[in-house]
């Protein structure tokens, strides 16, 4: 094993590492905006998940699903936030 | 003399570096999501850092891939964060700000009073419009 | 504005379109890209006086506002960095009203972007009257909001203007 592939592994453990701390947050938040906040976070850390694990493998198509993911977590978090913005009038 | 330079070792060496600080960036941001004591401090540091986190990230994979289509297709994926990490930003804090969600102690809301003042009366306001339908 | 995305897309396709069907005389990375994409704009830049004169003068302007910007997101993401890892909070929030000398919706919206993108500083609401910003800071030094307020005030919204108008 390279030390490129080995600096690339460690880097997606410190990023599963992160996917962890924010769930603690996720299940402690103390309101329903800390965790749309969380969701954010956490689309934002599996797209650098995707984004090393296509550069590991070498394999160009998971790329894609990078894009399609950005696109439907700003969809997500935004109709998360639209609808307590409703619901709480 | 170019050829005896070895291309592929190079783009490695930049690769790894900015993915590496893209990590320390994420590292830091979720340590921040853990450790800050109110919600607006929470959402003002730390999506900012996420988002920087991985730019660096997406950088430095479209770095190593040697191709115009994989380039294309980072620099995409990063417009398109930084285009609408503001806009969730700033709807999630309103949203917060109209759901009364408190803040820190020691914040300075001299200026404010009178933001949250009009705005919780017409939230009043809504509520009674709502029981006379 | 219409002039720049237009100048933009046609640079970024034009340099797409020469390194993947072309014969380019360069061996391809990010570096020689991003540097052919640069020098189809400054291309199209040259031929701008005879079309749109203000363009002329507006880019060097646009390229020192990011410049500034990339520069305020470093700087910030390292103050707040620094104020996670050490034990003590060093941060004293405020809520501040700035108020507002630009005045169309463009100009507005990319206030508020780029104080939102900027670490430290969320933007919560534009007051009913278009006066005043709503702006949620972290760091205001000995309690004193007109400095934190005339720092955004000199720092982007003076550039945005020069930019706009």
């Amino acid at each position: 094993m390279s030390l490129f592939s080995f600096t690339l592994i460690f880097a997606m453990a410190a990023l599963s590492v992160c996917v962890v701390m924010i769930g603690i947050r996720f299940a402690m938040g103390p309101t329903l905006p800390d965790r749309i906040t969380c969701f954010d976070l956490f689309v934002a850390n599996i797209i650098g998940i995707v984004a090393i694990y296509t550069e590991l493998t070498g394999n160009q198509d998971f790329i894609d699903v990078a894009i399609i993911l950005s696109l439907f977590g700003f969809l997500g978090s935004i109709s998360f936030a639209y609808y307590l913005m409703k619901s709480s009038r | 003399m170019l050829d005896n330079i070895n291309f592929l070792l190079i783009r490695e060496i930049v690769s790894s570096v900015l993915i590496i600080m893209g990590v320390i960036f994420m590292l830091i941001s979720s340590i921040g999501l853990l450790r800050f004591p109110d919600f607006y401090i929470r959402m003002s540091a730390i999506t900012k850092g996420a988002t920087l986190g991985l730019g660096l990230i997406l950088t430095g994979m479209g770095i190593y891939f040697n191709e115009p289509d994989m380039l294309l297709k980072v620099l995409l994926i990063i417009g398109f964060t930084f285009l609408t990490s503001p806009v969730a930003a700033h709807v999630i804090g309103r949203t917060a700000v109209r759901n009364k969600i408190p803040f820190w102690g020691p914040t300075d809301l001299e200026e404010f009073k009178d933001y949250l003042r009009k705005e919780h009366s017409n939230h009043r306001d809504h509520e009674r419009d709502n029981k006379h339908l | 504005m219409k002039t720049f995305i237009v100048h933009f897309l046609i640079a970024f396709f034009g340099s797409y379109v020469y390194f993947k069907y072309g014969d380019p005389l360069v061996p391809y990375n990010a570096i020689w890209a991003v540097l052919v994409a640069s020098f189809i704009m400054f291309l199209l830049w040259l031929t701008s006086p005879f079309y749109h004169r203000a363009y002329f003068h507006k880019l060097p302007q646009a390229i020192s506002l990011f410049v500034y910007f990339l520069k305020e997101l470093v700087v910030a993401n390292f103050r707040v960095a620094y104020d996670i890892l050490t034990p003590n909070y060093r941060m004293n929030p405020a809520v501040v009203a700035v108020p507002l000398t630009v005045s169309t919706d463009m100009e507005i919206t990319l206030l508020a972007t780029i104080i939102t993108l900027t670490p430290g500083s969320l933007m919560i609401d534009v007051s009913a009257d278009r006066k005043y910003i709503y702006m949620h800071t972290l760091y205001v030094k000995d309690n004193d909001m007109e400095a934190a307020k005339q720092e955004v005030k000199d720092g982007f919204e003076r550039r945005i203007l020069k930019l706009t108008r």
